[in-house]
């Protein structure tokens, strides 16, 4: 019966993953780019929501409505200040770029809201929980789990239905036969990354609740991000969810094995993916 | 170093010429500088003697991540995973086996060369960004499983005690002749490799790996060597540092510091060149003691460099020196001189 | 002749410190079919390019409709009513026939929706059929086909098309040249960059012939002899093919 519970918790914690992957998923699909501070980005998200939780004393809905638009226009002015400058074939400048980034947002939160660890208050939704026989399930993790499905199925939607997504694919698929076909790059990367960041806003919000955030945490989540996308199988939204779950599930699994071993199980299993199936369980070779 | 290539039909008469007159001068003054550093126990202080081994564990970590990135086209921000698990072989080998700690250190370079293999062998599977961050994680798997390994004494860390059986007189002088022969393995092998016949490759590689390829660089295989050239280099640094140190853990040994230390340097300095590493790590070193005070506040300025280097100047400080002035300390290209030859 | 469309001025284009183009004077009117040759490498795909915004130009080097638009960006061009079929076809992979069309239809000039599905699709009736397909699954000649359909659908007062022949069968090559008339008919301006001389002197009304990034040739399709075009195409000094 344990083990059901920690498939159980590794899927609902899988549905926090998400939300981390499907703006990395995104961007590396898009623009071949990774954001170094990606999770730095979360973090600082959610440290702004938690001052602005306490501040104002908001709850998580109206924090929900506020954060992603901000989140949003942190992603689309990087894009235009920062990342648009770094695209290209050569990996290099895109990621210097952005793990300087990284260096320089961790220090300046360090500065701004100081090492502790912090939550956002939920009124008690965090503790809130159903039983089911003996395994505990919390109502927020499930809420949490549900907007990373609708999240992942509205970005597949966009992507497959709207003009945003077709302009979307087509970049990603020749960036300069796009451009000869009308479309402007620059201006579809910049609201990919508005997108992805945008995104970013929801996975805040829902990690402040969820657990604590300190601002040296990025680098763990940017991490849990990149084993979720190539787990799951580049270039697809569903196989960075599923991406997720799968990360998840090895977490909560090798949690109950040995605490120190959680973490450490999710890398292997990234690991192993990578030995036997390098397009990732979902992926098309 | 001249070489005459004899002339045929029609075709003027050149000579390639490669030494120039700021590179005599700068390797007789390296020379000079090595010798001072294998001198320094018996003119320098405790305090310096430190300094200075930093410094130059700095340079050779930068060198090899330049290697890595700056010629194997890899940009890794994992590379303390091999400078980490040497180091903690080195302990390994002479605090719980008993080894001299000076031999051990050559002997722990065994650990990054076998890691470094299976890992470029999962990770030259993921594109260019990806493979950054896959270094990453096989660095935070080998620092995970360092905390749950009971034999190093896990997450706790471990004292080169062995050390105390020598005078600080004799630690000093191992110490200085193991950071010359760093440098020499690191800085000098770099330049002998730029201006070996794998110079041209190399150079073809990073310039454009796809047209080196198809001019018979074997860049796949290429690519797998300097991986694990840069490991063991790497690792090299790292049990020199912690020798230095006298004490690891395994956050100090696997943290992502050094990956930033690495490409602030080279970013800084200059990617590509030797040159641009030297220039680089003492920018740092210098930075780090005046600034370093400065805490987080440092780091923000140090992320912000690093941010606008690679936005506005790739080529970094020795980038811009090269567009004033032709001057270059370790010259590798290959002049042709018209006229010369018979 | 009629005012021009489309028109370069002393064209010199660069690929680094290396000149592709020297001085280009080419024009191009409404509703005309011109036709752009030379051997490989004599800068016919460079000049297009320059026109496009691909390869930064000086702003009086390229006109449209008499104002300089040397230098805008590839997708201000298509705003503006200049189309392109890239070299080499550069489908969007991975979309479907009627998604790799949609693209063009959702980024297309604005004032003019001459060209509608229903219209490319008559013009190319295979790709009804295969709408619903990846591209990347079509044959070379159908894959060409979206490549003109899907430049027709960005609604060009010109449209370039760059070597749509090149690896094609004969056969092939009739069907998409055979659409050429029915588009110059709908009032828009073609620029044909093609190396097999024959077919380019057939299909266009004039021709401009290039050497090693200068024009060697200019004229009426009708009027000139294959004796001038051969001088021109390998320059002086080599003998007739």
């Amino acid at each position: 019966m344990q083990w059901l519970d920690a498939l159980i918790q590794g899927v609902l914690l899988g549905g926090l993953y998400a939300q981390y992957a499907l703006g990395m998923a995104l961007m590396f699909g898009v623009m071949r780019i990774v954001n170094i501070s990606h999770g730095d980005l979360m973090i600082l998200l959610a440290l702004v929501g938690v001052s602005l939780a306490v501040s104002f004393s908001l709850g998580p809905f109206v924090l929900l409505v506020l954060l992603v638009p901000i989140a949003a226009a942190i992603g689309y002015v990087l894009q235009h200040a920062v990342l648009n400058r770094v695209v290209s074939q050569d990996p290099l400048p895109s990621i210097i770029a952005t793990f300087g980034l990284s260096i320089a947002m961790q220090n300046a939160m360090l500065q701004i809201w100081s090492a502790d660890t912090r939550s956002i208050p939920g009124g008690g939704i965090e503790q809130a929980s159903w039983q089911v026989g003996p395994i505990f399930i919390g109502v927020l993790p499930v809420i949490v789990l549900v907007v990373a499905t609708a999240l992942t199925g509205g970005l597949d939607a966009v992507l497959r239905f709207s003009k945003f997504g077709r302009a979307l694919r087509a970049s990603a698929a020749d960036v300069e036969a796009a451009a000869l076909t009308g479309i402007n790059p620059k201006a579809v990367y910049a609201w990919a990354t508005a997108l992805a960041v945008g995104i970013l806003g929801f996975a805040a919000v829902f990690q402040g609740l969820r657990s604590t955030v300190a601002p040296s945490d990025g680098p763990a989540q940017l991490i849990y991000a990149f084993e979720a996308v190539i787990i799951g199988g580049m270039g697809s939204v569903w196989g960075a969810f599923m991406g997720s779950m799968v990360l998840g599930i090895s977490q909560a699994i090798g949690f109950r094995i040995s605490p120190g071993f959680g973490i450490l199980a999710g890398h292997l299993v990234f690991l192993a993916v990578l030995a036997v199936r390098p397009q990732g369980i979902f992926g098309r070779s | 170093m001249t070489a005459s290539i004899s002339a045929s039909g029609d075709l003027p008469a050149v000579t390639v010429r490669r030494q120039t007159l700021s590179g005599t001068v700068a390797i007789i003054i390296g020379i000079a500088l090595l010798v001072g550093l294998v001198a320094m126990p018996w003119w320098a202080g405790q305090g310096t003697i430190r300094s200075v081994v930093e410094l130059c564990c700095y340079i050779a970590i930068a060198q090899m991540w330049n290697l890595l990135a700056g010629y194997g086209g890899l940009v890794s921000v994992g590379q303390q995973a091999f400078s980490g698990v040497a180091a903690y072989m080195m302990f390994a080998l002479a605090q719980n086996l008993g080894l001299n700690p000076f031999l051990a250190v050559p002997l722990c370079l065994i650990a990054p060369a076998i890691l470094a293999v299976p890992t470029y062998a999962l990770l030259h599977r993921l594109d260019g960004p990806y493979f950054a961050i896959g270094t990453w994680v096989v660095a935070e798997v080998v620092r995970l499983l360092t905390t749950n390994f009971s034999y190093v004494n896990a997450g706790a860390g471990m004292s080169l005690r062995v050390m105390t059986q020598y005078s600080a007189h004799e630690r000093a002088i191992g110490v200085t002749l193991l950071c010359a022969l760093m440098l020499l393995v690191t800085v000098g092998g770099t330049y002998w490799l730029l201006r070996s016949r794998y110079g041209l490759a190399l150079t073809a590689m990073r310039d454009n790996p796809v047209s080196a390829a198809s001019q018979g660089v074997n860049v796949p295989r290429l690519r797998f060597l300097i991986f694990v050239a840069a490991a063991v280099g790497t690792g090299l640094a790292g049990a020199i540092y912690f020798m230095a140190q006298l004490r690891i853990t395994p956050e100090a040994a696997y943290g992502p510091q050094w990956a930033t230390v690495a490409i602030f340097i080279v970013m800084i300095g200059g990617i590509g060149s030797i040159e641009g590493v030297l220039i680089g790590a003492l920018i740092y070193f210098f930075a780090d003691r005046w600034f370093g005070e400065f805490g987080a506040t440092y780091l923000v300025v140090l992320g912000v460099l690093t941010l606008l280097v690679a936005l506005f100047a790739r080529g970094g400080l020795w980038g811009l020196v090269n567009k004033v002035v032709d001057a270059p300390w370790f010259p590798t290209r290959r002049i042709l001189v018209s006229g010369g030859g018979e | 002749m009629s005012a021009p469309l489309l028109s370069t001025h002393g064209l010199q284009a660069f690929y680094g410190d290396f000149q592709a183009l020297f001085g280009i004077d080419f024009e191009v009117a409404a509703g005309e079919v011109v036709a752009l040759i030379g051997a490989n490498g004599a800068g016919k795909s460079t000049l297009l390019n320059a026109i496009m915004g691909a390869i930064r130009v000086a702003p009086d080097m390229v006109r449209l409709d008499g104002a300089p638009t040397g230098g805008a960006a590839p997708h201000v061009m298509v705003a503006k009513g200049v189309g392109i079929v890239p070299e080499g076809r550069r489908l969007f992979t991975g979309m479907s026939v009627e998604d790799n069309l949609r693209v063009a239809i959702d980024h297309s000039a604005g004032g003019n929706d001459a060209w509608t599905l229903e219209r490319v699709y008559a013009l190319f009736p295979i790709l009804k059929d295969k709408r619903r397909d990846l591209v990347q699954s079509l044959s070379g000649g159908q894959q060409q086909m979206v490549a003109v359909a899907r430049a027709l659908l960005n609604q060009p007062r010109v449209l370039l098309c760059d070597e749509i022949s090149l690896g094609l069968a004969p056969k092939v090559i009739n069907e998409i040249y055979a659409a050429i008339p029915s588009i110059s008919d709908a009032g828009t301006a073609i620029v044909l960059v093609e190396q097999d001389v024959g077919l380019a002197k057939k299909a266009s009304d004039r021709l401009y012939c290039m050497l090693e990034g200068k024009v060697t040739l200019t004229g009426k399709s009708a009027d000139v002899s294959r004796e001038d075009i051969s001088a021109a195409y390998f320059g002086a000094g080599h003998a007739v093919a």
